[in-house]
């Protein structure tokens, strides 16, 4: 690791001024200091947040929303009991991340920035890696592109989002508060990643010396009826072949309302409406599902290997529904 | 019982300091004025280089000094060395291309060493080191070990990349029992390449004194007197008494860490070169580049039958990748590990082996727990299950119609196995794995639309390698015995040096278990000295599962000496004939008396002296033993995989796992079952997970943990484990080993229940959820059946 300055931050106001002068925040540390002791991240000063009390607060209680402070640890929050009761997605998409060790660290906020696992970005020299070193070439072009992604990538970069509580959050229509240097602002969740196009260094639309200080997501019945399914090589401590998070509200066996939202084949997390579309106002039942997953997996573009996550991807939401029906 | 003797689950002294951080490894050790080494490394598979640029790294901050393979040269430091030599089959000795610690003119792996950075920092000593610059002109790498012939050659002096061409058994013999074969089995296989994954990384720091003109190093290693005596005679550090090793607390080892590698040399060498002590520790992905991976055969393997099923010759042969160097031992892993053990279990009248060793571009390949062992283990289960599959036969009942049954006996390939009991592991097996309920959970299993298999391994292996004149004879550069020294202080408690060296065994518990029992003192008077060769004076360390069978015994023999010693001492205190004292319990006594001495009161007297002429005895109590087996050992035992697979996703859920072994006499069962549990776990691995791949160019794409999948708690079940004891005859403690039986037995127990849920034997390892899935796909009328 490099030598660096630290300084830890006694407000929300002190961090951002660190911030926009270049200082990496840290949160949990479970991205930013693997990518350090990778040589990918080499920040000069890192400002400290872990003390901010007023970040770490979450309340699941609220009639019209729930509100997550940036700083809330995965582990207490998949724990928390009316999550998992009322909004069982979102507390399966915390615990089937990383590890309890990790999760226990992990910041929801640092969660959501978390940088891609491929391992062309991750592997420094000699791979190219447009994301880390812009317009050096993308390696996974002609590398190994098992792991890439389906949806959303573009010819300077297939780097995969990793992040499974993106997933879920994605679906639910959440919002993060973001604190700048200009103010504090709203932003729909799903504004805040970016897909890669010809600038895949640009990895959010926050801009400089903004922070994520809050994640709010509205009460809705669908959560009730959700899940968040993972499915990896390995039973716990992977990054997801493909998942997908998915909510249904019933009326009998026609769908009222639905939401899914798919993990780990996208450069993004990433909504899919028209899977969405196809449920609402339908009778629901397995070829449902699979329509819908078949829809939610629309405009893939397969490499050479990975083209088995599309069907992956399609059973993966299919199973999700079935599970989130018998959940209504 | 001794509550700490023999027996005794007593738990590991050791772990307290362990498990709280207080443990002091190579990385704790900091000398003052200590410089740091960073390697500068190869990025391609194979290449030339032209030139090598250290200005700019040189002008770097903090850079000391930039070595490069012309100043070991310049030193007349010589490569690195493989101590075991194997001939081909026409007589001509094995084909040992150079191997300089720092590269000479050519690259041959990604990883190789090129140069060495030395600065005030490991970081800047890893900047300069980015800033070094190589010209290299690349060229064609080989990678897949079956197509070594025509490719460019490796090293000049094997021209078409063949190390050795090696047989072993009786070609006509083999061949005319096939001829006369009623059914003949047949498979084809990849032993996957491992990469072995200690938990503590490779480390080294090197310190020279230059007022006494000597050198110390500390380092990560399963044999420091090993280590001495390759770096100063053969590599030429410094004269054996002028170099000092020491291996602290090492964290793991599985074999990677018994051979003397680049880094640690360099480290020694260079410590004198600049002045400083200099220090090196590797990171995870030097780990996975530069530490000598495992396995990795291609081999094809046929077993004949009679017309009632009893097995006539077993014929293999063998490609073993040997990546880019000969490293340490690598030439006796595939050939005299491997080969002898392919009778396994069985009574196979003929056998014959060819073993062509290869060079590829790609890391050296070694021993890795089990070493051959598993290789030859899996060639045998996997060819007696399809045997058994093939002509309709019960696995166990097939088993055991072949079971060798009369022992001594002497197989057709070396070995002389001593004594066993097969059939009773088998039995005891079956009834822990309730056997006969699996028809009735595999229907279970069918009615939830899974695939359930049960698939056998009864291996057998042998360790404690030795005795030093046979192995001799088949080519070892250096004898494997075992020393110990049990030295008894006045007060009575006792420091027993050993040439053993534990790195994660638990020698400190079950070698004072030993003294404990013999001397009737608490394991708490009792310390175990390892891993310093200047307190220990030789010793050949730690590897095959020998510390028990070879070190423990070599103690054994010097605690006889401390007796009879003592016996002596107590004579004259007790004033009473030598002939007459007994000891027992801790005590020696007049025969028929109540007249006795405790130990601690002999050895007090020993070292005071008073009641005996120095003339007549010695005074003190201090005894030494070298100890060197009359044979092999042979543990050899049973376990068996259930396991159900998911249809739809190719994934394999281990339900039962049940392991019966028989290691002869158990020092600490609590500590044995641990080992039993950990070598099952890393036999999984390479079953079901691990898998270390090169890309055609030779790059290694599984070089972390994101890639290279371990096994983790939630891909294991909970183990049952039994055990039958024959103890050994071939050492007084009647000990077999256990260190390595669980990573033997794994991977066929694993494959045999994945193959007999298919259906069918097309499933490579390691046997991912991908894999299967895809083996599903392959049987497209079995599953149209179901």
């Amino acid at each position: 690791m490099q030598p660096f300055t630290y300084v830890r931050a006694s407000n929300v106001g002190d961090a951002v001024k660190a911030l926009s002068r270049g200082a990496k925040l840290l949160a949990g540390g479970t991205t930013l200091y693997d990518l350090m002791k990778l040589r990918i991240e080499r920040p000069e000063r890192i400002i400290d947040i872990n003390h901010l009390g007023e970040l770490k607060h979450f309340d699941t209680s609220g009639e019209r929303e729930l509100v997550f402070g940036a700083l809330a640890r995965m582990s207490e929050v998949a724990a928390d009991a009316g999550l998992v009761r009322d909004y069982p997605a979102i507390s399966e998409s915390l615990w089937r991340a990383a590890s309890q060790q990790l999760r226990n660290m992990a910041s929801l906020g640092g969660n959501l920035l978390q940088r891609t696992r491929c391992p062309y970005f991750r592997g420094g020299e000699p791979y190219a890696c447009n994301k880390r070193d812009p317009g050096s070439g993308c390696a996974a072009a002609e590398g190994l592109d098992r792991g890439q992604a389906l949806l959303g990538a573009s010819p300077s970069c297939s780097a995969v989002y990793p992040g499974d509580f993106a997933a879920a959050l994605v679906a639910f229509d959440a919002e993060i508060d973001v604190v700048g240097p200009g103010g504090e602002r709203v932003l729909p969740f799903e504004e805040l990643h970016r897909e890669p196009a010809d600038t895949p260094q640009k990895e959010t639309t926050l801009e400089p010396g903004e922070m994520i200080v809050r994640i709010r997501i509205p009460v809705t019945p669908l959560g009730r009826a959700s899940t968040f399914l993972k499915v990896r090589d390995r039973e716990s401590y992977a990054f997801a072949l493909a998942s997908a998070a998915v909510a249904l509200e019933m009326d009998g066996d026609v769908v009222r309302d639905a939401r899914v939202a798919v993990g780990g084949l996208a450069t993004r997390p990433w909504r899919a409406r028209a899977a969405e579309r196809l449920l609402i106002g339908r009778r629901f039942d397995e070829s449902a599902a699979r329509a819908a997953g078949e829809a939610a997996l629309d405009g893939a573009i397969p490499g050479r290997s990975n083209a088995f996550r599309i069907e992956l991807g399609i059973r993966t939401v299919t199973d999700a529904l079935m599970t989130a029906r018998q959940r209504a | 019982m001794n509550a700490t003797g023999i027996g005794a689950a007593v738990r590991r002294k050791e772990d307290q300091r362990f498990i709280t951080g207080k443990g002091q490894y190579t990385d704790d050790v900091n000398r003052a004025g200590q410089a740091y080494a960073a390697f500068v490394r190869s990025p391609h598979a194979h290449a030339e280089i032209r030139g090598i640029d250290t200005s700019a790294a040189l002008a770097m901050p903090g850079v000391i000094a930039v070595l490069t393979g012309a100043d070991l040269a310049a030193d007349k430091i010589g490569g690195l060395i493989c101590g075991w030599m194997i001939h081909s089959k026409d007589g001509s000795p094995m084909k040992a291309g150079a191997h300089p610690a720092l590269a000479q003119g050519k690259v041959r792996y990604v990883g190789d060493h090129v140069a060495v950075v030395i600065a005030e920092t490991a970081l800047q000593a890893r900047d300069a080191a980015e800033a070094v610059s190589v010209d290299y002109n690349v060229l064609p790498a080989v990678v897949d070990p079956a197509k070594v012939k025509g490719a460019t050659a490796v090293h000049d002096v094997a021209p078409d990349n063949t190390v050795f061409s090696w047989q072993l058994g009786d070609k006509a013999g083999t061949d005319a029992a096939f001829a006369s074969a009623a059914h003949v089995t047949r498979l084809d296989f990849i032993n996957n390449r491992l990469v072995p994954n200690a938990i503590e990384p490779r480390a080294a720091v090197g310190d020279y004194d230059a007022g006494t003109d000597s050198f110390t190093l500390y380092t990560t290693s399963q044999n420091p007197h090993v280590a001495r005596l390759v770096l100063s005679a053969f590599i030429g550090i410094a004269p054996e008494n002028k170099l000092r090793v020491i291996a602290p607390d090492v964290g793991g080892g599985f074999g990677s860490k018994i051979f003397i590698y680049a880094e640690e040399t360099v480290c020694v060498w260079a410590a004198k070169r600049v002045g400083r002590p200099v220090k090196w520790t590797a990171d995870r992905t030097e780990a996975f580049l530069a530490d000598a991976h495992g396995r990795d055969h291609v081999t094809r393997a046929e077993l004949a039958l009679d017309a009632k099923g009893k097995m006539l010759g077993l014929r293999v042969h063998t490609i073993a990748n040997l990546g880019a160097y000969l490293s340490t031992f690598s030439s006796s892993v595939p050939t005299y590990l491997y080969a002898p053990l392919l009778s396994g279990q069985y009574d196979i009248p003929a056998i014959y082996a060819e073993v062509d060793g290869v060079y590829t571009n790609t890391a050296p390949v070694d021993a890795y727990r089990g070493a051959g062992r598993p290789e030859a283990t899996f060639v045998v289960e996997r060819l007696v299950e399809v045997a058994a599959r093939e002509i309709g036969s019960d696995p166990v009942a097939f088993r055991k119609k072949n079971f060798v049954s009369k022992f001594p006996h002497q197989t057709p390939v070396i070995m002389n196995y001593d004594v066993g009991n097969y059939p009773a592991a088998m039995d005891k097996a079956l009834e822990l794995a309730d056997y006969k309920g699996f028809a009735r959970r595999k229907r279970e299993s069918a009615k939830a639309g899974k695939l359930r298999g049960l698939g056998f391994s009864a291996y057998i292996e042998a360790c404690g390698i030795a005795p030093s004149q046979a192995v001799g004879s088949l080519g070892a550069g250096v004898g494997l015995w075992e020393s110990a020294e049990v030295r008894v202080n006045p007060t009575g408690s006792v420091e027993v040096l050993t040439g053993s060296h534990s790195h994660g065994q638990g020698h400190e518990t079950t070698f004072a278990q030993l003294v404990s029992d013999r001397l009737g003192i608490g394991i708490d008077q009792v310390s175990v000295v390892h891993g310093d060769t200047d307190k220990v004076q030789f010793g050949m360390g730690t590897y095959g599962s020998r510390s028990g069978a070879v070190g423990m015994s070599a103690i054994v023999k010097a605690l006889d000496k401390v007796i009879a010693k003592g016996r002596k001492v107590a004579a004259y205190v007790l004033e009473a004939a030598e002939s007459d004292i007994e000891f027992k319990d801790g005590r020696f006594t007049v025969a028929g008396t109540d007249k006795g001495l405790a130990f601690g009161e002999v050895a007090l007297q020993a070292y005071i002296a008073h009641k005996f002429s120095g003339q007549e005895l010695e005074p003190g109590l201090k005894e030494g033993a070298f100890y060197d087996p009359t044979n092999f050992t042979f543990p050899a035992g049973v376990h068996i995989c259930e396991l159900e697979i998911d249809p739809d996703t190719g994934v394999a859920r281990i339900d039962r796992w049940t392991a019966v072994d028989d290691f002869g006499t158990v020092i600490n069962p609590m500590i044995v079952e641990g080992q039993v549990h950990g070598g099952i776990a890393q036999g999984v691995g390479q079953a079901l997970l691990e898998g270390a791949h090169y890309d055609d160019e030779g790059q290694l794409v599984t070089a972390s943990f994101m890639d290279y999948a371990m096994p983790r708690a939630g891909d294991l079940p909970s183990y049952t484990v039994g055990m039958t004891v024959t103890p050994c005859p071939s050492n007084p403690l009647g000990i077999k080993g256990c260190g390595e039986a669980g990573a033997i037995a794994a991977p066929p127990a694993v494959i045999n229940a994945i193959t007999d849920a298919l259906g069918h034997e097309h499933v490579a390892m390691p046997a991912t959820s991908q894999e299967i899935w895809r083996a599903l796909q392959r049987m497209p009328t079995q599953m149209a059946a179901e």
